[in-house]
């Protein structure tokens, strides 16, 4: 065979390739952020990694937490919530939307994800997430790829989603990725939550499509 | 079946190899006597040609690789326990008869259930090692009879049609009495039993008349009766230390097992285990695992202490370990239509335990706010086994920033216009835009160590708002606001 011939079927092999045979046709878990759930089709997708990058301080990672911690509640389901730097704050929440979260108080990067490795692999939450938010920058580039792809196969086998909040992108080859563009003003903390949750701006700067173009050239 | 009796052939092989890593499928002999005396008690099955009773130079010869070792009576001691533990759930009423023999009174069981309790006991002995075969019959006698004859398990319902073939030796008769009935033909137990009683007895004596009533499977007195145990601990030493986590473990699982069935023949299961190292400096590392589903599945404990153990690192060898158990009653709860549950129950508690000796046990759970305005007040609780239905939602919608906190608060210098701040310096630094505060905050005023601050919402003009505070100790950054 050419090995051309070889490469482009490669490549088809690869813009064809799901997951697993598992984590096909899983439901997705809404987020409870509009603008979040609309662009991946219905909400987190199960099986999968989604990455937030909120760069400013207060760019709405907090928002984006309280509204899963809701939207999870309402639904009847579980969250775990593994925290890299011990910072979540469980008095600015509503008490009734803690009861069904599992908070991890991490000290450091590689507590957080030998957490997570274990969290994605329990087949009892439909959600986890790892907030990352305050690690230095320097620390998530020690972090090596081959933790993120072994918590990706892991979260695969499993019916839970896996949302990723960071101050930088930075998960190797993560099929969704959104960035959370500029902080609230000051003024705007007046507004009710739900308010301000529909004036956050999201843009998605990777998505499973558009990797899958991007892989079959 | 009134009796039932739990016999382990080769006993002392049997536990030699439950606590050896190692020797599991080689070909090992049981030594007793010093030097040239040494001679083979017992031996595996992968030991071909060697049979009890051989020298040690000869036992070689037959089998070359053949390994020898003496009995090991703690090893022996702990299998014993295991048996008796798992005796005691066909029934409360347990004779230790003699080393790897157990009698339990079924008197007043339920037959069926019995036998069904007894198959599955077979199997998981077997799982854990020990192959034993399980008799029972009208009296301790028979059934133990039962037990040698099967290699799994017998009940016996026709006593005289069972005892009838079997061979004399059953009985266990003298050396001068087995001569002489061997003189006389006789060669089984229905043989024997056949010729009346008072005959044999003036022939014999007192002890022909013995031999007739094992014969006829008639056990003198009643059983000698044993208590469960109360306290569920083991310990135990190696010789020499060791450095790795493999013979740990190793032990560990064949000393919880032990313990999660004397907890199970007392219907409990454990809710705290407690693991100490006894280092070779003569100094202890003692770490408590708070069970968040108390139970009696070893695997599951395993898979705690393990994780614990892998990420261990000590500066002296192991020269000992003690395991305890903290015993509790099993939860019992059954779930709401609307409640939220677990998918995998198993898995969720093993995970949180596993969590729990990654980060610590105050680390993990489910935060609880406390009901007052001191800053970060909550607890975290153990995860709740079903999370009732939401509440309907509030009247009033949430309002105001969400906090991340600094733990602990960053210490900043401020710089302030009259008593608003306009500036911040340290780890976070900035000129402020805006500002909303002070709120006033104190507490605690009945109590040793009284609260009091004021808190500050301020935006920096690079963006960001933040929660200062400050106090008599000075101004620090509480969080981000998001």
């Amino acid at each position: 065979m050419p090995r051309s011939a070889s490469i482009a079927e490669l490549r088809t092999l690869v813009a064809a390739w799901e997951p697993s045979p598992l984590a096909r046709g899983r439901t997705a878990v809404a987020s409870g952020v509009a603008g979040l759930d609309e662009a991946l089709g219905g909400g987190l997708p199960a099986g999968h990694i989604v990455e937030v990058v909120s760069a400013m301080p207060g760019g709405g990672g907090g928002l984006m937490v309280g509204a899963l911690l809701a939207s999870t509640r309402a639904a009847g389901k579980r969250i775990a919530l593994i925290d890299a730097t011990d910072g979540f704050d469980p008095c600015s929440y509503r008490p009734d939307h803690l009861r069904h979260l599992v908070w991890v108080r991490a000290r450091s990067l590689s507590e957080a994800m030998a957490c997570t490795d274990v969290l994605v692999r329990d087949g009892n939450y439909a959600v986890t997430v790892l907030d990352l938010r305050g690690v230095p920058v320097r620390t998530m580039r020690q972090q090596p790829s081959s933790a993120w792809h072994r918590i990706r196969l892991a979260g695969e086998q499993n019916p839970g989603a896996i949302l990723v909040l960071s101050a930088t992108g930075c998960i190797p080859a993560v099929p969704w990725r959104f960035i959370l563009h500029e902080g609230t003003p000051l003024n705007n903390l007046g507004r009710t939550h739900a308010e301000r949750m529909a004036r956050l701006t999201l843009e998605s700067v990777r998505s499973r499509d558009a990797v899958k173009e991007e892989m079959a050239g | 079946m009134n009796y039932a009796v739990l016999w382990v052939p080769g006993f002392a092989l049997c536990s030699l190899q439950r606590h050896e890593p190692g020797l599991q499928g080689k070909p090992v002999a049981l030594v007793t006597g010093e030097g040239r005396r040494a001679v083979v008690v017992e031996a595996t099955r992968e030991a071909q040609h060697v049979r009890p009773g051989l020298a040690v130079p000869l036992a070689t010869s037959r089998c070359p690789g053949l390994l020898f070792r003496g009995r090991d009576l703690v090893a022996e001691q702990e299998t014993m326990q295991l048996l008796v533990a798992s005796a005691f759930t066909l029934s409360p009423r347990v004779e230790c008869t003699s080393s790897g023999c157990v009698t339990v009174d079924l008197k007043g069981a339920d037959a069926e259930r019995t036998e069904a309790a007894m198959r599955l006991h077979v199997l998981e002995l077997r799982m854990l090692g020990l192959p034993v075969q399980i008799g029972a019959g009208e009296t301790p006698l028979v059934a133990r009879y039962a037990a040698k004859v099967t290699d799994s398990i017998m009940i016996v319902r026709d006593r005289g049609g069972f005892l009838q073939p079997l061979p004399l030796s059953f009985a266990e008769p003298s050396a001068r009495l087995a001569e002489i009935l061997e003189g006389w033909g006789i060669r089984t137990l229905g043989a024997l039993t056949t010729l009346p009683k008072a005959e044999i007895g003036g022939r014999l004596g007192p002890e022909g008349a013995a031999l007739w009533e094992r014969a006829n499977g008639e056990s003198p007195g009643v059983l000698t009766l044993t208590e469960p145990a109360k306290s569920f601990a083991a310990s135990w030493r190696y010789e020499p230390p060791v450095e790795s986590v493999e013979p740990l473990v190793f032990k560990l699982r064949r000393y919880a097992e032990r313990i999660a069935a004397e907890l199970r023949a007392v219907c409990m299961v454990a809710e705290e285990l407690s693991l100490t190292l006894l280092l070779e400096d003569e100094t202890d590392h003692l770490r408590q695992f708070r069970l968040p589903e108390p139970g009696a599945d070893v695997d599951s404990w395993l898979r705690v202490l393990q994780t614990h153990l892998d990420s261990l690192r000590l500066d002296s060898r192991v020269a000992g370990v003690r395991l305890v158990a903290k015993p509790a009653r099993p939860a019992q709860a059954q779930g709401g239509l609307f409640e939220t549950g677990r998918t995998d129950a198993a898995s969720f508690w093993e995970n949180i335990a596993r969590l729990a000796v990654l980060v610590g046990d105050d680390r993990v759970g489910t935060p609880v706010p406390l009901d007052t305005y001191a800053p970060d007040a909550f607890r975290m609780e153990r995860p709740a086994i079903v999370v009732p239905a939401a509440e309907a939602r509030p009247v009033h919608p949430p309002r105001g920033g969400l906090l991340r906190r600094f733990r602990p608060p960053l210490r900043v210098r401020v710089t302030c216009q009259g008593s608003s701040p306009v500036m911040v310096e340290g780890a976070v630094r900035g000129d402020i835009r805006a500002r909303v505060g002070p709120i006033r905050l104190q507490g605690g005023w009945w109590m040793v160590a009284p609260w009091a601050f004021d808190t500050w919402l301020v935006e920096l003009v690079d963006g960001g708002l933040y929660q200062l505070t400050h106090n008599a100790a000075g101004w620090a950054v509480e969080g981000v606001l998001d």
